[in-house]
C-alpha cells in the first residue's frame, strides 16, 4: 500500500501551539510603583530603655529558638533574668496589640528565655571583639556600672569595677526584695559579666580624692554610683528612734537571711516602688504595714501591678495624708497627719494637693519607715546640669576633665531612675567610649544618634556593631499600619503566681515559671511590628510570581524580581506587619 | 513560617494580567493545588489573554483554549478521550470566568454536570465581562456600575447564585473559595481533585481595573467580601451536605462597598437595602446548612 | 456481503468499522438514525467508543474538539439547524487542525420548519475550513465515511460526509459492508501529530497576533489544497483494497457532450437515467457529478467542462442575492479558461421538493434552447403564490 501520507508531509502544519514560556515578557517595565522590603521599628523596642529587638525575640521564641532569642536579649542587655522580673515593661504599654486586645506579655517571655537558658546551663555565643589595649574604671556595680563593664569588655576594653559595699549588684542586690528577684538570678548574671574578664573590687569606696587618683591608671571612668541616700521628710521628730530609712531596712533584710521579726502596725511613708517594697517586706516579717501617702493612690509612682499585689496581700494605703510631725512614745511612735485634698490635676494626670481644713489626725504606730525617694550620696556624683563642653547623650553624659573622659550614668543621669534605664546608660557609655577611643570626640554624638532605636531614648548595640538591625528605619510602626486581618483575638497569658497565702509568709518568688509551649503561644500573639517574620504573604499573594524566597538558615528577607514585578502593591498591603514600603519608581 | 501551600509553581512570570489581578492569583493557587497531571480548558475569558500570545504560555500545564461557551463540553470530550486512551489519572479542569460560566457557558456546564462528567469546573468570578471592558454579566452584583449599566442604570438585579444552581443538579461537589483565603482555596481544590464526577469551585477574584479599586487592595477587598457575608465560604457535597467554612464576625457590607468605585453612586438607603439582601441570603444559607441562628 | 440498509445505517456501519473512539451527538431529524445505531453499537459493545449524549450540537462539536485535541478518532452527525448551531465551532475545529469527521444530512433551514432535503445548510458552512464530500447513494456514504477519516487525519482538517435527507438517509439500498480486516488495512489507528499531554505541556489555540495569524491561515489553505491530491491517493488505495473506485468528480458521457449537466447528491442518480434517455434520443449531453466540494477540484472540473459549449448546474441550494452555489463555483473555476462554456444555473428541489426526471429534462432543453443565460440562476418549478403579504412600494 502506498503511503498517501507522503503528500501531506510537505504541508506545513502551523497551529497556535506554545513552545516557550512567558518569561521573556519582562512585565517589570509596566511598573511605576516599586515595593521594597524595609524593616521598621516596633513601638515596644522604641519604648524599651535598652532598645531590645522585641519583635525578633518573639519571632525566635515562636519558632522555639529559645537560645537564639536569649542571645539576642544578651546582645542588648546583660540582665535579661533580672529585667524579665523587675523591669517596669514600658514595652508592654507601647505594644500595638493593646489596641487590638491586650499587650503581649513581653516581660514574661524575657524571663522565660533567661530562666530556660539558666536551667539548661546554656553558654551564650557572645562576640567579644579584639583587645583594644585601653582600661576603663567603673564606679558602682549596680545595673548601670555592670552593664558598662559588660559591653566595654565585649568591645575589647579591660574594666575594673569599684564597689563600696561588700557585694556587687547595687540596688538589685540591696533594694529589690527576694520575692521579686531571687538572689540566684542576679548572681548568675553578675558571674556571666565577670566571665568576660571584668574585675569587680568590692569594699572599694571611691571618694573624690580616689576618683581623681584613678585617672592616672585608666583611660576613662564611668561613674554610676546611683542614688543611694534616702531623702528626708524634713519634719519634726524625724530623728526619733523607731523612725527608719526604708532603703536601709530593705538592705538589712537582704543581707541577713534570717529576716527580722516585726510586729504591730508599721507606717511606711512614701508612694514609690521602695515604699511598696518596704510595706510588702514588713508584711512578710509579721507586722501590719500601712502606707501613708500624701496624694491619691492613683498618683503613686510605684508600678500599678505592685500596688495591686500589695493591696491584695493586705497592705493598707492611707491616701491624701501628709505627715506633719513624729513623736516618740513608749513603744513606738505617734504620727500626726494632715489630711490633704485635691486641688486640680497637673499635666501628667497626677493630683495637685493642698491641706484641707480639718484637724490633723493622730495615729500611733510601732515603727515608721520613710521611703520618699533617694538622692546621690556624694555631691560630686551629681551631674544634673551640662556645660557646653559636655556631650549629653540619651541616658548618660560624657564630661571631659581636660582631655580625660568621664561618663556619668545610671540614676545620676537617666530620666527615669529604673534598673533598665541604668542598664541603658551603661550600654550607651560603653558605646560612647568606644567611639571616642576609635575615632574621636566629634563622632560620639553622631554615632550614638545613629544607634537610636525608633524615637525613644534607647540605643542598640546591634546597630552600633553594624548588625542587620541597622537596616531598619526609625519609623515606629503604629497600630493603624498593622494589617489586623491576619490576627485573631487571643487573650494575654496571665502570669501564674503564688497564692496570696503562700506569698505573705515567705520571701519566695511570687511569679512562677511558665512552660515553653505557653511562652511560644504568648510570643505568637506578637504582631512582629515592622519586621519580616517570613510569613510569606508577599510571596503568596504576588500575582507575578515575582517574590522569591531565599531559604537560608537565618531566613533572610524575601527578594523581589523587578524583571516581572508590575508594582501592584499587594505585597506591601498584605504584609501584616509593615515590613515593606511602596515607593514611586525613579525614572 | 510554614505555609500549608505547595511550593511548586505551575505558572511562569511574564503573563499579561493587570497589576493586582485576582484571577492571576487564583490561577496560581489552583495550579499549586492540582499539581502537574492535569489538562486545562480555558474558554474565552481574561485568561485567554493573560496566558500569553503565541508562541508563549504562562502555564506549565497543557491548556486548550476554546470558545466562550464550551467550558463544560470541551472538558467532557477531553475526559472521554483520556478514558479511551486508558489514562484514568489526568484530571480535566475547566477554568472559566463568570461570563463563560453564569451566562454563555451555562448550558454546556449544566449539561456536563447533569451527565456527571468527571471533571473540575473552576469559575473565577470577577463579576462582569472584564476582558471586553467591564460589561455586566449575570454575576454582576446588585448595585454595580459597569460600562453597560452606567449612571442611574446601575444593575438592579441580584447576582445569579451559581453554586445553588449547580447544587440543584445534585453535583458531587460545589464550593466557594476566595483569593484572600489561600489555604481554604487550596484545600478545596485538593479535595475536589480526589473526588470523581462533576466538581465546581467558585472563586471570588477581585478585578482592580473593573471594580475601580487600587491594585494593592485586591486581597483586602476579596477578604471583605467574605467578612461581610457577601461571598460566604462554603461547600456542598452531593447537593445536600452543606458545610460553612467561615463564620464572619459581622462586618457591614457598606465597608466593602465604600472601597469600590463601581459602587460609588449608591446612597445610604441603597446600602441599607443591600445589607438586608445580604442578610437574607446568609440566613437562607444557614438554613440550608442546618444552622439555626437567632440573628 | 451486500446488505439492504438505510443510508444512515451505512454511515453508522462505516463509523463502527473505522473504530471511532469518541462520538458526541445531539438528536435532529433526519440524522437521528445514524446516532441511534451508533448508540446501539456502543451499548452492545460492538463499538468500543465513548458516546457523549450532550445537550446541544454546539456541545457535540465542542466535546469532539476536546476529544480530538486529546488524540483520538472522533465522529458526530447532524443536520440543518444543528449544523448552523455548530458553526462557530466548525471554524474552531479546522483552525485547531482537528481531523473530526461528521455525517451531515442535508436538511432545509427553518423557518418554516422543513425537515426535507436541501443543501443550503452544508453549503452555508463552505468557508469554515471543512472538507465536504457529497454522496450519491448508501454505498458511497459508507465508503466516503471511511475515506473521510483517512483524508482528515492525513491533512489535519475536519471532514463532512454529506447525505440528502430521506432520499439517502432513510432509503434502503443494498450496501456492501467491507471486512473489518480490510478496513483496518485501509484505515490504521489514528496517530495524532500533536495532542494535549501533561508530559509535554503546551497551550493550544491561544492568542495569535497579526504577525502569525495569516501564516496559520495559509497553512490551512495549503492543507486544504493538498487534500485534492491526497484524496486521489487515498482513493487509489481504496480501490486496491475494496475494488470500488471514486473520484472527486465523476464525468458521465462528457467527452463529446455539447451540454453537460452538473449535479451533486442523489439527484445524480436520477440525472444518469435522464442522460441515458437523452443520449438514446441523439442528444449530445453529459453529466458531471461533483463529490468533493471543499476543497473544490477546480482543475479536474476545468478538464471536463472546458471542452463543452454549455454547462447546466443543478443546485438544490441557494445563496440569496446570488444564486445556486455549485453554479458559482463552476463559473469561477471556468472564468479564466479561454472560450469557456456558458454556465446556466438552475435552482431546484429546495426543501425536499422532488427533482423529477422531467424537471431535469426541462433543464436540458431550456439550456439547449437559450442562447445566453440571462439570470445567474433560474428557479425551476416556481408556483404562483396568492397568499403573500403585499408590501407597498415593493
Amino acid at each position: 500500500m502506498k503511503n498517501s501520507n507522503r503528500a501531506n508531509m510537505c504541508v506545513p502544519l502551523l497551529i497556535p501551539r506554545s513552545y516557550k514560556t512567558s518569561e521573556e515578557n519582562k512585565t517589570g517595565s509596566w511598573r511605576f510603583l516599586r515595593p521594597r522590603y524595609l524593616e521598621k521599628t516596633a513601638p515596644c523596642s522604641s519604648a524599651c530603655p535598652v532598645g531590645q529587638d522585641i519583635p525578633r525575640i518573639q519571632m525566635l521564641a515562636v519558632q522555639g529558638s529559645f537560645k537564639e532569642a536569649w542571645e539576642l536579649l544578651l546582645s542588648e542587655n546583660p540582665f535579661p533574668g533580672t529585667c524579665g522580673r523587675v523591669c517596669f515593661h514600658p514595652c508592654e504599654s507601647a505594644c500595638n496589640r493593646l489596641e487590638f486586645d491586650e499587650a503581649v506579655a513581653i516581660r514574661m517571655i524575657e524571663r522565660f528565655l533567661a530562666d530556660t537558658a539558666s536551667r539548661y546551663e546554656l553558654q551564650p555565643r557572645l562576640n567579644k571583639l579584639a583587645e583594644k589595649g585601653k582600661k576603663v574604671a567603673i564606679i558602682g556595680s549596680g545595673p548601670g556600672g555592670l552593664s558598662a563593664a559588660y559591653f566595654l569588655a565585649l568591645l575589647g576594653y579591660s574594666c575594673d569595677v569599684f564597689e563600696s559595699s561588700n557585694k556587687p549588684g547595687g540596688m538589685l542586690r540591696w533594694a529589690i526584695p527576694f520575692y521579686r528577684l531571687p538572689l540566684k538570678v542576679l548572681e548568675e548574671e553578675i558571674a556571666r559579666i565577670e566571665s568576660l574578664g571584668v574585675r569587680i573590687f568590692c569594699n572599694h569606696h571611691v571618694e573624690f580624692e580616689k576618683f581623681k587618683h584613678l585617672r592616672s591608671n585608666y583611660d576613662a571612668i564611668f561613674v554610676s554610683c546611683g542614688y543611694q541616700k534616702g531623702r528626708r521628710l524634713n519634719i519634726p521628730g524625724e530623728e526619733s528612734p523607731g523612725v527608719e530609712d526604708g532603703l536601709t531596712f530593705l538592705r538589712e533584710l537582704k543581707s541577713d537571711p534570717s529576716s527580722p521579726s516585726l510586729h504591730g502596725s508599721v507606717a511606711v511613708i512614701g508612694g514609690g516602688n521602695t515604699a511598696i517594697d518596704v510595706a510588702r517586706s514588713v508584711l512578710r516579717c509579721g507586722a501590719k504595714p500601712v502606707i501613708v501617702y500624701r496624694r491619691r493612690k492613683e498618683d503613686m509612682r510605684a508600678f500599678g501591678e505592685e500596688i495591686k499585689m500589695a493591696l491584695d496581700e493586705g497592705v493598707r494605703i492611707e491616701e491624701l495624708k501628709s505627715p506633719l510631725k513624729i513623736e516618740k512614745k513608749e513603744s513606738g511612735v505617734i504620727l500626726t497627719l494632715q489630711k490633704m485634698k485635691v486641688a486640680g490635676i497637673d499635666e501628667s494626670g497626677r493630683a495637685a494637693i493642698e491641706p484641707d481644713n480639718t484637724d490633723p489626725e493622730i495615729v500611733s504606730y510601732d515603727r515608721v519607715f520613710v521611703a520618699i525617694g533617694t538622692e546621690p550620696s556624694e555631691p560630686w556624683y551629681v551631674c544634673d546640669s551640662c556645660s557646653g563642653k559636655d556631650i549629653k547623650l540619651y541616658n548618660s553624659v560624657m564630661r571631659f576633665d581636660g582631655q580625660f573622659p568621664v561618663i556619668f550614668g545610671g540614676d545620676l543621669t537617666t530620666e527615669a531612675k529604673t534598673v533598665t534605664n541604668a542598664i541603658a546608660s551603661g550600654k550607651e557609655a560603653a558605646m560612647a567610649l568606644d567611639v571616642l577611643f576609635r575615632i574621636g570626640k566629634d563622632f560620639v554624638l553622631p554615632e550614638i544618634s545613629r544607634c537610636r532605636v525608633g524615637n525613644g531614648l534607647s540605643v542598640s548595640m546591634e546597630i552600633y556593631l553594624n548588625g542587620e538591625r541597622k537596616n531598619r528605619v526609625s519609623h515606629v510602626v503604629s497600630y493603624a499600619e498593622i494589617n489586623t486581618d491576619y490576627f485573631n483575638l487571643i487573650p494575654r497569658t496571665p502570669q501564674p503566681r503564688l497564692l496570696r497565702e503562700e506569698r505573705i509568709n515567705s520571701f519566695s518568688e511570687i511569679d512562677l515559671k511558665i512552660s515553653g509551649s505557653v511562652a511560644m503561644k504568648e510570643a505568637g500573639r506578637c504582631f512582629n511590628c515592622g519586621i519580616c517574620n517570613h510569613c510569606d504573604n508577599c510571596y503568596l499573594f504576588c500575582p507575578e510570581i515575582a517574590v522569591k524566597r531565599q531559604d537560608s538558615e537565618e531566613g533572610g528577607l524575601r527578594a523581589i524580581n523587578y524583571d516581572y514585578c508590575k508594582g501592584c502593591g499587594l505585597c506591601v498591603v498584605e504584609c501584616p506587619r509593615n515590613a515593606m514600603v511602596l515607593e514611586e519608581e525613579s525614572a | 513560617m510554614e505555609l500549608s501551600v505547595p511550593d511548586r509553581e505551575f505558572m511562569y512570570s511574564g503573563h499579561v494580567a493587570c497589576p493586582g489581578c485576582g484571577a492571576a492569583i487564583a490561577m496560581r493557587f489552583v495550579l499549586k493545588a492540582l499539581g502537574e497531571k492535569i489538562i486545562m480548558v480555558i474558554p474565552a475569558c481574561c485568561w485567554s489573554i493573560i496566558a500569553g500570545p503565541y508562541p508563549m504560555s504562562t502555564l506549565r500545564v497543557p491548556v486548550l483554549h476554546t470558545a466562550f461557551e464550551t467550558g463544560g463540553s470541551v472538558a467532557s470530550g477531553i475526559k472521554a478521550a483520556l478514558e479511551v486512551r486508558g489514562d484514568h489519572e489526568t484530571t480535566v479542569v475547566t477554568w472559566a470566568g463568570d461570563g463563560g460560566t453564569f451566562d454563555i457557558g451555562f448550558q454546556a456546564l449544566s449539561g456536563a454536570v447533569e451527565r456527571n462528567e468527571d471533571f473540575i469546573y473552576i469559575c473565577y468570578d470577577n463579576e462582569a465581562y472584564m476582558n471586553t471592558g467591564i460589561q455586566r454579566s449575570s454575576s454582576t452584583p446588585y448595585g454595580a456600575w459597569t460600562t453597560t449599566t452606567p449612571g442611574q442604570d446601575w444593575k438592579k438585579m441580584r447576582k445569579k447564585n451559581i453554586v445553588e444552581a449547580l447544587v440543584a443538579h445534585r453535583i458531587r461537589y460545589a464550593a466557594t473559595a476566595n483569593i484572600a483565603f489561600p489555604e481554604d482555596l487550596i484545600n478545596k481544590v485538593k479535595k475536589a481533585k480526589n473526588m470523581k464526577g462533576s466538581r465546581f469551585i467558585h472563586i471570588f477574584s477581585t478585578c482592580p481595573t473593573g471594580w475601580r479599586v487600587p491594585s494593592e487592595m485586591s486581597i483586602k477587598i476579596a477578604r471583605m467580601a467574605v467578612q461581610t457575608n457577601i461571598f460566604p465560604l462554603y461547600e456542598v457535597e452531593n447537593g445536600v451536605e452543606y458545610t460553612i467554612n467561615y463564620r464572619p464576625k459581622g462586618y457591614l457590607v457598606k465597608e466593602y462597598f465604600k472601597l469600590q468605585g463601581r459602587f460609588s453612586h449608591l446612597t445610604e438607603e441603597d446600602l441599607d437595602q443591600i445589607q438586608e439582601m445580604v442578610e437574607e441570603d446568609w440566613k437562607l444559607l444557614l438554613r440550608k446548612a442546618g444552622v439555626f441562628s437567632g440573628s | 456481503m451486500k446488505t439492504v440498509m438505510e443510508g444512515s445505517h451505512a454511515v453508522a456501519e462505516a463509523v463502527k468499522l473505522a473504530r471511532v473512539q469518541v462520538i458526541s451527538a445531539y438528536p435532529i431529524t433526519p440524522q437521528t438514525h445514524i446516532v441511534e445505531r451508533l448508540s446501539e453499537y456502543c451499548a452492545d459493545g460492538s463499538l468500543d467508543a465513548k458516546f457523549l449524549r450532550v445537550e446541544s450540537e454546539h456541545s457535540a462539536m465542542a466535546a469532539l474538539i476536546g476529544a480530538s485535541s486529546t488524540g483520538v478518532r472522533t465522529f458526530t452527525a447532524t443536520s440543518s439547524q444543528g449544523l448552523a448551531l455548530m458553526h462557530e465551532l466548525l471554524h474552531w475545529a479546522s483552525g485547531a487542525r482537528l481531523p473530526i469527521v461528521m455525517a451531515e444530512v442535508n436538511r432545509a433551514m427553518a423557518p418554516g420548519w422543513n425537515i426535507w432535503t436541501d443543501q443550503t445548510d452544508s453549503l452555508s458552512q463552505r468557508d469554515t475550513g471543512w472538507i465536504q464530500i457529497y454522496c450519491e447513494d448508501g454505498q458511497e456514504a459508507l465508503d466516503r465515511t471511511l475515506q473521510a477519516f483517512r483524508l482528515a487525519e492525513s491533512v489535519n482538517l475536519p471532514a463532512m460526509v454529506i447525505l440528502d435527507a430521506f432520499f439517502l438517509s432513510h432509503t434502503y439500498e443494498p450496501v456492501d459492508i467491507p471486512d473489518q480486516a480490510k478496513v483496518d488495512e485501509f484505515l490504521p489507528p489514528y496517530e495524532p501529530k500533536f495532542l494535549l499531554d501533561p508530559g509535554n505541556p503546551c497551550a493550544f489555540n491561544q492568542l495569535a497576533p497579526p504577525d502569525v495569524y495569516m501564516e496559520m491561515r495559509f497553512s490551512i489553505q495549503t492543507a486544504m489544497q493538498s487534500a485534492i491530491g491526497v484524496l486521489e491517493e487515498i482513493q487509489n488505495d481504496f480501490s486496491e483494497i475494496f475494488e470500488r473506485s471514486y473520484g472527486s468528480i465523476e464525468p458521465v458521457e462528457c467527452d463529446d457532450a455539447d451540454i453537460i449537466l452538473v449535479t451533486s447528491g442523489t439527484v445524480t442518480s436520477t440525472c444518469k437515467e435522464v442522460i441515458e434517455k437523452l443520449r438514446s434520443a441523439g442528444e449530445k449531453v453529459g453529466l458531471l457529478k461533483i463529490s468533493l466540494f471543499r476543497p473544490f477540484p477546480g482543475e479536474a472540473v476545468r478538464k471536463v467542462l472546458s471542452r463543452t459549449r454549455k454547462v447546466a448546474v443543478v443546485d438544490r441550494n441557494c445563496s440569496f442575492g446570488s444564486g445556486g452555489i455549485f453554479a458559482q463555483e463552476i463559473r469561477s473555476a471556468l472564468c479564466n479558461v479561454p472560450d469557456h462554456p456558458l454556465v446556466y444555473g438552475y435552482v431546484a428541489g429546495l426543501g425536499g421538493r422532488d427533482i423529477t426526471p422531467e424537471l431535469l429534462e426541462d433543464i436540458y432543453w431550456q439550456t439547449k434552447n437559450t442562447d445566453f443565460p440571462e439570470l445567474d440562476s433560474f428557479w425551476m418549478g416556481i408556483r404562483e403564490v396568492k397568499d403573500g403579504i403585499i408590501c407597498s412600494g415593493s
